[in-house]
C-alpha cells in the first residue's frame, strides 16, 4: 500500500458513533475483539440523532402486569405500524428489550425518578401501555461512550466513511478520510455495522436555514446510500417523518410536552386533534403530526400548543427537562419572549426526514434480519439506518443485537481478508479529491437547496404520480452534475460527499414513493392520485436495490420477513 | 438560500475566552476550529451557516463565554406553513 493511505485491519469496524454503534461495538469489546469506530464528530458522549442526552426511553420491563410483557407489546406492533412491520425483527428487538435495559442500567445510566427513587413511566405515542420512561437522560450516553473507551476501541474522529468494501456480496471493510487532516484510511474489517442514523436535509422547514433542522443536520443517510451502493436491500423508504416544532426553530421538545398533557389548538381555538384520533394529543407521532398537516392545509393555521391549563408542578417539570433534548431551546423562547406556561406558542411542520415516520418499530433504511445483518454478508445496520427502528431504546437494543452478530460473523469467518484492488482506491479518492477547488463547480449548497426543493414540492407530504415523475426527473439531472460540486477545503469536500448522500435517498425516496400506489400512515405516505389505504394490495414491502440504471423496487408480502428477499438467503438455501 | 454574509450564531467573548479547545472538541458538524494548545488564538466559526444551533459549545464551555443568538428568521418568523406541505401536479 503507498505510504499516503493508512491502513487498519480489524475485526469490527462501526461506522457511526452514536447509541446504536456504541452499543454495537460494546458486546464486540466484550468478546475481545478489535474494534474500530468512525465517527464524524468528535466525542462519544451525545446521542447522535439529537446530540444530547435523552429524556425518555421506552421499553417493556417485565415487572408482572401483562401489558409490561414483550409478547403483550409484540401483539400490537402490527397496529402501531399500520401492518407495514418486519415482525420477525421488531419481535426480537422486543423480547430483547429488558435484557438490554438491565444491560444499559448496568453501564451506570439511572433510569430512576430523583425524587421517587423509582422509575417515572409515562404513556405516548399511542403505545398500548406506560411504556416511556421518562428520566434525566443528560449523562445517558457518556455511560455508554465511556464503556466503549474503557473497552479499547480504536475511534477515529471527524472521519468520514464514503465507500464499503465489498467482495462476492460481503463486506471486508471501508473507505475513509479524516476532514480535519485529510488523512485517507482504508480500513479492512471481518464485519461492518453500519449505525450513521436517519436522513435530514432532505427538504425546506420555516426558516428556510438548512442546518436547522429537528434530528441532527449531519446525519445524511451516509449508511443507506453505502449500503445501496454496495447491494444491500432498502425498504420502507418511501415512508417519511415530520414533526412538530415551534415555529422557526426545528426542534424536538414539544412531544414531551403533550405526553404531559399540553395540547394543540388552531386558529380559531378549537382543540381539534379528537378529529384524527380518539386518543388525541396521545395518538402516535404520526398521526398527530398529520392531524397539523391537515388543519394548514384546511388553512385552520396558525396552529398553537396550549399549556396554560397545566398544574405549576407540571409546568415546572416542563421547564426542567425542556433543556435535555434541546440545551437552546429555553434560550429561543426567551429571545422569542414567549412564556409557554402563560402563552400560546405557535408551531410549524418541521422539515421532512427519513427515519421512521413517528412509528415505532417500522424504520425507513437498510432491511436488516434478525441478527441485524443487511443483504450483504457480514453487512449489519443498527438504529435510524435500519428497518426497525424505534428512538434511542430502538437504536440500543438493535445494536447490541447487530454487534452480536457481528461477533458471531467474526467468528465463523475464516482466512485472510481479501486485498482491495490499488487502482480501485485510488480511483474512490481521486473521485473525492477531484471536488477540491474546483474552480467553476457548482458549490454544494445550491446543489443541495435543488435536492431540498424538489423533494418539498413534489415528494413531500401530498405526491401524485406526475409530481414525483417530475422529481426523478431533476433529482437525476441533479446526479450527473455531481462530478462538478466544488468543496473549498477537506470539510467541504465532507459536506459533497454528505450532499451527494442525500440526493441518493432522496431518489430512493421518489422511486419508492411512486411504487407505493396507495396512502399509508397518513403524511407519512399521501398519494393524492390514492387516497386510500388499500390492505388487499398493498400489506407488502417496498424493497429498493441499487439496479443497473439505478433504483429498482421489489416487493414483498409483510406476512415475510425482509430477509426472505435476500440475495445471500437464496445463495446458500 | 445562504445570506450574502451569515449570520453569526455562536458569539464568543474574547475577555472571557480562555482559548481551551474545547467548543472545537464538542461541536458536532465541525463548525468551531482552534488550533489545539494555542492561548493566543480565538476559536474561529469558521462555517456559520452550518450551525445546529445545539448549545452544545456554550454548554460546554468552561467560562461562558459563548453565547448562542438566533437570527431574526427564526425568532420572528414569517413563513407561510403550507409552502413547505408540497405543489399539487395533477
Amino acid at each position: 500500500m503507498d505510504q499516503n493511505w493508512t491502513t487498519l485491519d480489524t475485526d469490527l469496524l462501526v461506522v457511526g458513533g452514536g447509541v446504536a454503534g456504541s452499543m454495537a461495538a460494546i458486546p464486540a469489546l466484550e468478546a475481545g475483539l478489535k474494534v474500530v469506530i468512525c465517527e464524524k464528530g468528535r466525542v462519544l458522549d451525545h446521542c447522535g440523532s439529537i446530540g444530547c442526552g435523552v429524556d425518555h426511553y421506552l421499553t417493556v420491563m417485565d415487572t408482572g402486569p401483562e401489558w409490561d410483557t414483550p409478547e403483550f407489546l409484540i401483539k400490537h406492533v402490527p397496529e402501531l405500524t399500520d401492518g407495514i412491520v418486519d415482525m420477525a425483527v421488531a419481535g426480537r428487538v422486543i423480547r430483547e428489550m429488558p435484557r438490554i435495559f438491565r444491560k444499559i442500567e448496568s453501564l451506570g445510566v439511572d433510569f430512576r425518578d430523583r425524587k421517587t427513587g423509582d422509575y417515572y413511566r409515562l404513556r405516548s405515542f399511542g403505545l398500548p401501555g406506560t411504556y416511556h420512561i421518562n428520566f434525566d437522560g443528560t449523562d445517558f450516553k457518556k455511560h455508554l461512550g465511556e464503556r466503549v473507551r474503557k473497552g479499547r476501541a480504536t475511534v477515529l474522529m471527524r472521519t468520514m466513511v464514503v465507500q464499503l468494501l465489498t467482495e462476492d456480496n460481503r463486506a471486508y471493510g471501508a473507505i475513509a478520510f479524516n476532514f480535519r487532516s485529510g488523512e485517507w484510511y482504508v480500513i479492512r474489517a471481518r464485519s461492518v455495522v453500519l449505525a450513521a442514523g436517519d436522513v435530514n436535509r432532505i427538504s425546506r422547514n420555516a426558516s428556510g436555514l438548512a442546518f436547522d433542522s429537528w434530528h441532527i443536520p449531519y446525519n445524511t443517510g451516509d449508511a443507506q446510500a453505502m449500503g445501496y451502493t454496495a447491494g444491500a436491500a432498502l425498504a420502507n423508504m418511501e415512508s417519511v417523518e415530520a414533526t412538530l416544532t415551534p415555529k422557526g426553530f426545528s426542534c424536538q421538545g414539544l412531544n414531551a410536552l403533550v405526553s404531559l398533557g399540553a395540547y394543540f389548538v388552531n386558529r380559531a381555538g378549537e382543540r381539534f386533534m379528537f378529529k384524527y384520533d380518539s386518543k388525541g394529543e396521545n395518538a402516535r407521532r404520526a398521526v398527530i403530526a398529520d392531524g397539523v398537516i391537515n388543519e394548514y392545509l384546511l388553512g385552520n393555521g396558525p396552529i398553537y400548543l396550549d399549556c396554560r391549563h397545566l398544574p405549576q408542578e407540571l409546568l415546572d417539570r416542563m421547564e426542567h427537562t425542556l433543556q435535555v433534548d434541546r440545551y437552546t431551546l429555553p434560550a429561543f423562547y426567551q429571545q422569542k419572549g414567549v412564556n409557554f406556561r402563560e402563552e400560546l406558542v405557535e408551531i410549524s411542520v418541521s422539515e421532512l426526514s427519513i427515519r421512521r415516520s413517528g412509528v415505532y418499530f417500522r424504520g425507513s433504511g437498510l432491511a436488516v434480519d434478525v441478527n441485524g445483518e443487511t443483504a450483504v454478508e457480514a453487512l449489519f445496520a443498527a438504529g435510524d439506518c435500519a428497518t426497525v427502528s424505534g428512538g434511542i431504546s430502538g437504536a440500543a437494543v438493535l445494536g447490541h443485537i447487530a454487534g452480536e452478530g457481528a461477533v458471531q460473523r467474526v467468528r465463523s469467518t475464516t482466512g485472510a481478508l481479501p486485498d482491495p484492488d490499488r487502482q480501485a482506491l485510488e480511483a474512490v479518492r481521486a473521485r473525492s479529491v477531484a471536488h477540491l477547488g474546483r474552480q467553476d463547480g457548482m458549490p454544494w449548497k445550491e446543489f443541495e437547496d435543488a435536492t431540498r426543493q424538489t423533494v418539498t414540492d413534489y415528494v413531500g407530504v401530498r405526491r401524485t404520480e406526475k409530481g414525483l415523475q417530475l422529481a426523478l426527473e431533476t433529482l437525476r439531472a441533479l446526479a450527473k452534475r455531481e462530478p462538478t460540486l466544488r468543496a473549498d477545503d477537506l470539510h467541504g469536500l465532507m459536506r459533497v460527499h454528505e450532499s451527494r448522500n442525500i440526493r441518493q435517498n432522496a431518489e430512493i425516496m421518489a422511486v419508492a414513493s411512486l411504487a407505493r400506489r396507495e396512502t399509508r400512515t397518513g403524511s407519512a405516505h399521501r398519494r393524492l392520485d390514492y387516497p386510500q389505504t388499500d390492505d388487499k394490495n398493498w400489506r407488502k414491502f417496498v424493497l429498493v436495490e441499487r439496479g443497473p440504471e439505478g433504483p429498482v423496487v421489489r416487493t414483498l408480502s409483510t406476512e415475510r420477513p425482509l430477509s426472505d428477499a435476500f440475495a445471500r438467503r437464496a445463495a446458500t438455501a | 438560500m445562504a445570506d450574502a454574509k451569515p449570520h453569526n450564531p455562536i458569539v464568543i467573548n474574547a475577555q472571557k475566552c480562555v482559548r481551551c479547545d474545547l467548543c472545537d472538541w464538542i461541536c458536532p458538524g465541525d463548525l468551531i476550529h482552534h488550533e489545539e494548545g494555542n492561548k493566543d488564538k480565538l476559536p474561529v466559526v469558521a462555517y456559520p451557516d452550518e450551525c445546529w444551533y445545539c448549545g452544545l459549545c456554550q454548554s460546554v464551555c468552561p467560562t461562558s463565554a459563548i453565547t448562542i443568538v438566533f437570527p431574526e428568521r427564526m425568532i420572528h418568523n414569517r413563513t407561510d406553513v403550507a409552502t413547505l406541505l408540497g405543489k399539487v401536479v395533477e
